[in-house]
Order: C-alpha cells, then structure tokens, then sequence
C-alpha cells in the first residue's frame, strides 16, 4: 500500500513559518537600522545632507534659535519665498553661470551670503568686490572689527581671498567680506568648510556660521542641483511611450511563468551510491611509468631478465635453483648458440639506454621462443 | 503545484493586449488578475493527487543483464477524475522505462502502468517515489505529489559461466558410476562388484569374490561423495579492482574481480551440488558478509545466488586470521576450502601466509585468482623504450604472483590463476582433478 509522502501545504506552512518569520524580522530591523541611521544622500553645502560634507547640523542649531532655513532648487522656488526680511544663501553657485540667472538673484530681496562665489559673478552680485588670491583652509583669527567674526573668535578660514575698492569689514585676511552695495548687506565667503557637519565642532566654527547665517529669521538656502538656465535634457525613459514599459513587465510575468512551467521536476532527484572503478592494472602501469620516469633500466632490465629465466629454465629440465653456468651452457647446448652472448644477454650489466633495453627484451624474446621451438 | 507552458503562452498574448491596449497599466493589472484567477481554478479543479493509492507487482528478482517488468495500479478513490503524468522514481542505474507515462484515471477506477527495468549494477534496488501531476481541465495549471509506494528488486549475479557446465558435468559422470571407473583413488569408495570384461584393469580383480563366483569378478569405485566444500569469497580491497571486459554492459572499464569470482562460485557450486557434495558459503573482509549454509542440495545456487547478490567489495584490507578463523569455527569436518581472492603478493604475505598452516592442516585449500589480461599485454610490449618498461613492469608483477605461487603450493595449497574468461572453467576442472583423486 502506497503513503504520500509530498506534505500538505499546512504542514509545510507549520514547518517553514519559523523560519519565514525570522527572516520578516531580520529584513525588518535591517531596514529600520539602516533607515535611521544612514547619511541622507546630499551633496557639499547641502541644507538636507547629513553627510560630512552637508550641513544639516547647522541648520538644525538654528532651528532650535527661531531661525527657518528653507532650502530651494530652483530660482522660481527661491522668488517665492524669499523677502526683505530674509537672507539668500548661495551654497552652490558653481552652477550659476548663467547672466540672466545671475541677473534674476540679483533682483531677489533680502540680504546675500554667498559662499565661494566664482570671479565671473562678482560683478553682477557683488560690485566692487573682486577675487585675490588662494590660500588653503586653516584655522585663522578675525583681526577684524565685524561683530559676528570677532565673537566667534579663530575659526577654519581659507579658499579664495576677495578685496573691496569702498569701505568694508574684511576679516580671515580676506575670506570674509561684508558690504552693502545698493542698500543690501552682501556677505562672501571663500570656504564653505567651517559650515560643513565634519567641521562645526571646531574652533569658532559654529559661532561664525550661526552669526552669519541666523542674522535674519527666515533663510532662504539656495543649492541648485544641475545647472539652471537650460532646459535638461529628456532622458531615455521618457522618450519611450508609456506601453513599452508595460509589456517588459508582461514578458518578465511570461518568461517567470514559463521558467516555473519548465523548471518544475516530475519526482525527485534520485542519489545512488556509486561502486568504486579501480582498474587492477593500474599499479602494473603506475609502476611501469616510475621505472620511466626515473629510467630504470637496470630495474626494468632485471624483470625481463628475471621473466625470461623463470619460463625457460622449466623447459631445459632445469630445478629453479640452477647455477647461472648451467642455465647458460643448457641453452647454448639447445639453441646452438655462442655461451657468451646468451650469457651478456640473460646475466650482463644493465643496458647503458633506451635503445639497448629494448634490444636485450628482444633477444630475451628470442631466446625463449628458441628454447621454446627446439 | 505545478504549471503548464500554457501559463506562459497566455502571459504572452496578454503581453501583446497591452501593447495594444489604451491603458496599458489597467491591461496590466487586468492580465495579472486573469492568470491568477485562470491557475487558482485549475488548481481548484484538478483531480487530488494526495488522494490516489498505488499498488505493485511484478517481479522481485532478476540476472544481471535481464530485465523485469514491474507494474504499478493506480486507483483513484476521489471524486475527479485524475489525468496528468506519472514517474516511477528509481537509481539511476536500474534505468526504469519510461521515465514517465501519461495517467488518466476516472473516479472510482483503477489503471495500471507497466514499468520496464534493466538495472545495471547488481544487488537490492528500492523503488523510491511514484510521483504523479494531474493538470486542471484547462491544462494551465496541475497538482504534483509523490507517494512511497515500497518495492525493492534484487539484482543476482548472471552466472555467465553456465555454459560451461554441461561439459564439466559430462565429466563428472566420468568420474561417477555411469562411466564406470576402476582407477583407485585416494578417498574414493567402494561402490560394487560386476564381471569381468576385457580391458578392465587386472589389479582390480577382487580374487575372494572370483572364487566364490567361479567368474572373474572386478570391484568397481566411484568417486567419493558426500564431502563439503566451502567457498570463500574475500571482499577486501583487491576484489574491487577491475579486469578484462565487462561480459553484461561490455564496458572497456573491466568488472571487478568480485564479480568475476562469483562466476566461478556459481559454476563450482552447481558441479559440486550435481556431484553429491554440500556446498557452504562465506563472504569476507574485516568481518562476515555473507554465510551460506545447510542448503539442501536443489537449493544450493538459489540460496547462493541470493547471498552474494548484494555483496559489494569494500575498500578496506582482508582479515585474513579473521577469515581463518571463521571458517574454522564453521567448517569442523575436513572440507575443501575454496578461497576466491587475488593473488597479490603483498596482501597475501602479510595476510593469509602466516595463518595458512592452521587452515592447510584441517582442510584441503584451493586458491582461486583472476589474472588481469591487461598485465599480460602491457608484458609483450617491445615496440618503443616506455612500453619495453611497461613490459617490465609488468613481468615483475607476474613474477611476484609466480613467487606466491610456488610458496603457496608449498603449503599444499593448489592454486588456480587464470584470466577472467577462464576462471570459473579452471577452477570447475581443479575441483574435478581433485575430485578423481580422491583429494576431497
């Protein structure tokens, strides 16, 4: 009588759920950990980075003092929300080089703090300023009369140096300007460095960022991500019409349902033990490739020797025990043969090469089959 | 569970629908659903396969090179009808066809599968699952369960050598009565007394009887019967090596010299069964594998045959005072001891030589080797230096196995070394040479 032996699918769920469970659980913690943990992606100066590089440390420092800090994209997003009464952060002007952007900032209200900004925007949003020369990030001293820098006391100072032609607060030798061209307090900073999470900590770091940045209650952090002014360009996937999309998820649905279909086995795999294969002539061929190997012809020439004697010696009437003279004369005697070759030929010295090994098994052979015939 | 190309094929015409479809995520999700429902219902649908009962017949035992047919029935208590595929799972070796069969089984019904195996090793095969897929009535989507449904198929040595014996019988009844023999040998038993007829040897003449009958009267003898003979098959580590061709699947690779020695086992124990003697069996390495004993006399190769069926040569060194001892403890009257091993010098040396004298001393002892024919070509070998050192090689391995010869005749022992096609004729004739004289 047969059993089934496939298990029903509760059984299999009573089985297999431990482990399903724990599996949910690890997955579950993972993403949580690395969810709470992990660096939100951002770049240098980014409002929102949590990384080394970002500064999302600062801003929170402000926050807790009554200070918004808003960061925008885009110019539109910036006009909206910035006004007199706000101060215009400009992390990433690297991708500013457009005029009519830059024209387009220029109109925005508010104060300015611009951090490394490029010789060739000087003009439109700092006249009057223009870029010195560049030295490295280092801790510094104010050895300037501005309130905030001189309360913040040294700090990481350095980059690029900017001079003024009118009247002005220049401290860090340079890397700190402040001016008010047009009615509007315009501040320059060579590094962005001393406001970065990796740095706040350090020197007067904090202090400085705080003063310059939480001048103003509300703060508009301008990072644009890509260059601003062109029109990015449409990417692969929305050129593609929408269908494309839907039918690689339907081929993946056909080619997994076919996989399954073809992959599904009928039975088990059935193991079998398998018998050892030794063939018993192989210690016979092992041995004869050692002799090769280390050409032993005296070896190989002693075996022959020693073969060829034990089947011609019963022939000639001989006991096994016969003295090496009697062998010799009995078959000289039956082959009518010189006794001195038969002699070299079954009692000599090992064969000096191959040549002459294969010699003597001849006239081994020969002997035999002589004695054997006569 | 299990699922049919059909499955994939409507996966792909709805991917086509989608293309063509004016919203192609809803085509989507349409197309997900529709698959879903169409599997869920075949599932649903399909005959239970949990439900089915199996039942076996056919054949429990077969030679070595045969083949045997097992049937399965397949009944079918539920209340679906059952149509899908059926494999009978089995070792690779035992090389059941087909692999699988096409089952339709109404409710209430039974059908029945015929299997055909032709196994290729010898010894016990299990049947190890009956698997069955029966689809839904839209061939979509099938469920698959496997059953044990238990069947186990003895593979027995195919005892090759049996053409050879009805010539060695016809030799036995030389010996025996009907080819009247007047040789006197030692052991050999009285048997009658008839007439005198010319020819007959005059040393035979029994004179008290002539002169009671006033007719010249010979006393004839037959061989002795009644004697036993033990074989012993040693299933150590030199029995697993390979020699000559294999005779049932003629593969190049040699079969093992175990094998080749049950042949001659088989043929000397239906000579030595024909022959009036009792025949016992004993298989060993480090301990004993297999022991035959008391079979009445019809019995004896069946039982033997069976014995050895499943004797495998394992890869450890022969015992051989364990052997000794074994068959001193079971063989307490004088017997002749039939030893199939290999004539290894090495093994013999450190083993049997210095037990031998406690066996020799109680019991006649053969033994039996299977010379390898490949030893013999790689020693004619002359046409180039590595195959003249080949050769050598090779004469020295002979020479060694000559050596363990004489020191094993020595012993009294007689020893019987031919290649694989001629053992079990050569050891048929040294037990008859035995036999006629009288040396059981």
């Amino acid at each position: 009588m047969s059993v089934p032996t496939t298990p029903r699918i509760r059984d299999r769920w009573r089985t297999w759920r431990g482990t399903v469970g724990a599996l949910l659980l690890i997955t579950l913690a993972a993403v949580l950990m690395v969810g709470l943990t992990a660096p939100r992606p951002g770049g240098y100066l980014d409002a929102e980075g949590t990384g080394l590089g970002g500064t999302h440390a600062l801003v929170e420092l402000l926050a807790d003092q009554g200070v918004r800090v808003e960061q925008v994209r885009t110019l539109e997003e910036a006009r909206e929300i910035a006004t007199p009464d706000s101060l215009v952060v400009l992390a990433r002007p690297e991708y500013l080089i457009d005029g009519d952007v830059l024209d387009r900032i220029d109109d925005l209200p508010g104060d300015l703090l611009l951090i490394e900004p490029l010789d060739a925007m000087l003009p439109e949003l700092a006249p009057g300023a223009s870029m010195g020369s560049y030295e490295p990030v280092r801790s510094r001293a104010p050895e300037c009369g501005l309130r905030e820098a001189v309360q913040a006391g040294t700090a990481r100072m350095g980059g690029s140096f900017y001079q003024l032609t009118g009247p002005d607060a220049r401290c860090y030798g340079g890397a700190l300007i402040r001016y008010r061209p047009g009615g509007r307090t315009t501040t320059i900073v060579g590094s962005g460095d001393f406001m970065t999470n990796g740095k706040l900590a350090e020197d007067g770091n904090a202090a400085l960022a705080m003063n310059l940045v939480g001048a103003k209650p509300r703060v508009t952090w301008f990072a644009p991500r890509i260059p601003l002014g062109d029109e990015p360009p449409s990417t692969l996937e929305e050129l593609l019409p929408e269908q494309v999309d839907w039918l690689i998820w339907s081929l993946i649905v056909a080619v997994g349902l076919l996989a399954v279909a073809q992959g599904r086995r009928l039975g088990p795999v059935v193991a079998e033990k398998l018998p050892v294969v030794v063939r018993a002539a192989e210690t016979a061929e092992g041995r004869g490739r050692l002799y090769r190997a280390r050409r032993a012809r005296d070896r190989a020439a002693h075996a022959l020797r020693a073969a060829c004697l034990d089947r011609v010696v019963p022939r000639l009437g001989l006991s096994p025990a016969a003295e090496p003279d009697a062998i010799v004369a009995a078959i000289a005697v039956r082959v009518g043969q010189d006794a001195g070759q038969i002699r070299s030929t079954l009692y000599g010295p090992a064969p000096e090469d191959d040549a002459r090994l294969v010699a003597l098994a001849r006239r081994l052979d020969l002997i035999e089959r002589q004695v054997r015939d006569s | 569970m299990a699922l049919t190309r059909r499955a994939g094929l409507i996966a792909l015409l709805g991917a086509v629908a989608v293309v063509l479809a004016p919203r192609p995520g809803l085509a989507f999700g349409l197309l997900l659903g529709l698959l879903a429902v169409l599997i869920g219902v075949d599932l649903a649908l399909a005959g239970s396969v949990r439900a089915l009962r199996f039942q076996r017949q056919g054949e429990n035992a077969l030679r070595l090179g045969d083949s045997a047919e097992v049937t399965l029935l397949v009944e079918n208590p539920g209340s679906r009808r059952v149509r899908g595929r059926v494999r009978d799972a089995w070792a690779p070796s035992v090389r059941a066809t087909p692999r699988e069969q096409p089952l339709d089984v109404p409710p209430g019904e039974r059908r029945r599968l015929v299997f055909r195996l032709s196994p290729l090793r010898r010894g016990d095969h299990r049947a190890v699952a009956v698997t069955v897929r029966a689809f839904g009535p839209l061939g979509i989507a099938a469920r698959q369960g496997s059953h044990l449904a238990p069947w186990s198929v003895r593979v027995l040595p195919p005892f090759l050598s049996r053409r050879h014996l009805p010539s060695r019988l016809a030799r036995l009844r030389e010996l025996d009565g009907r080819h009247p023999a007047l040789v006197r040998g030692q052991g050999t038993e009285f048997d009658s007394l008839r007439e005198y007829v010319v020819g007959d040897d005059v040393r035979s003449i029994d004179w008290r009887a002539t002169a009671r009958r006033q007719d010249v009267v010979v006393r004839t003898w037959r061989p002795e019967r009644d004697r036993r003979v033990l074989i012993v098959l040693d299933t150590g580590r030199t029995s697993a090596g390979r020699v000559g061709v294999d005779p049932t699947s003629g593969d190049p690779a040699g079969w093992p010299r175990l094998d080749w020695s049950m042949d001659a086992a088989l043929l000397l124990a239906a000579l030595a069964a024909k022959a009036g003697d009792r025949v016992d069996f004993l298989a060993h390495d480090r301990t004993v594998r297999a022991w035959v004993s008391g079979a009445s006399r019809t019995e004896t190769l069946p039982a033997l045959v069976n014995a050895m069926a499943p004797l495998e040569a394992e890869l450890v060194e022969a015992d051989a005072p364990g052997m000794v001892a074994a068959v001193l403890t079971r063989a307490r009257r004088r017997c002749l001891v039939v030893l199939l091993t290999d004539l290894n010098a090495a093994a013999l040396e450190e083993g049997l030589l210095p037990v031998l004298p406690q066996l020799s001393a109680r019991h006649q002892v053969l033994v039996a080797a299977v010379a390898d024919p490949r030893v013999a070509e790689l020693a004619a070998g002359r046409d180039s230096a590595e195959q003249v050192y080949d050769a050598a090689a090779a004469e020295k391995l002979r020479g060694d196995r000559r050596r363990i010869t004489a020191r094993l005749r020595r012993h009294g022992v007689e020893v019987v070394d031919a290649l694989p096609e001629d053992a079990a004729p050569a050891l048929a004739d040294a037990y008859l040479a035995l036999k006629a004289a009288g040396r059981l």
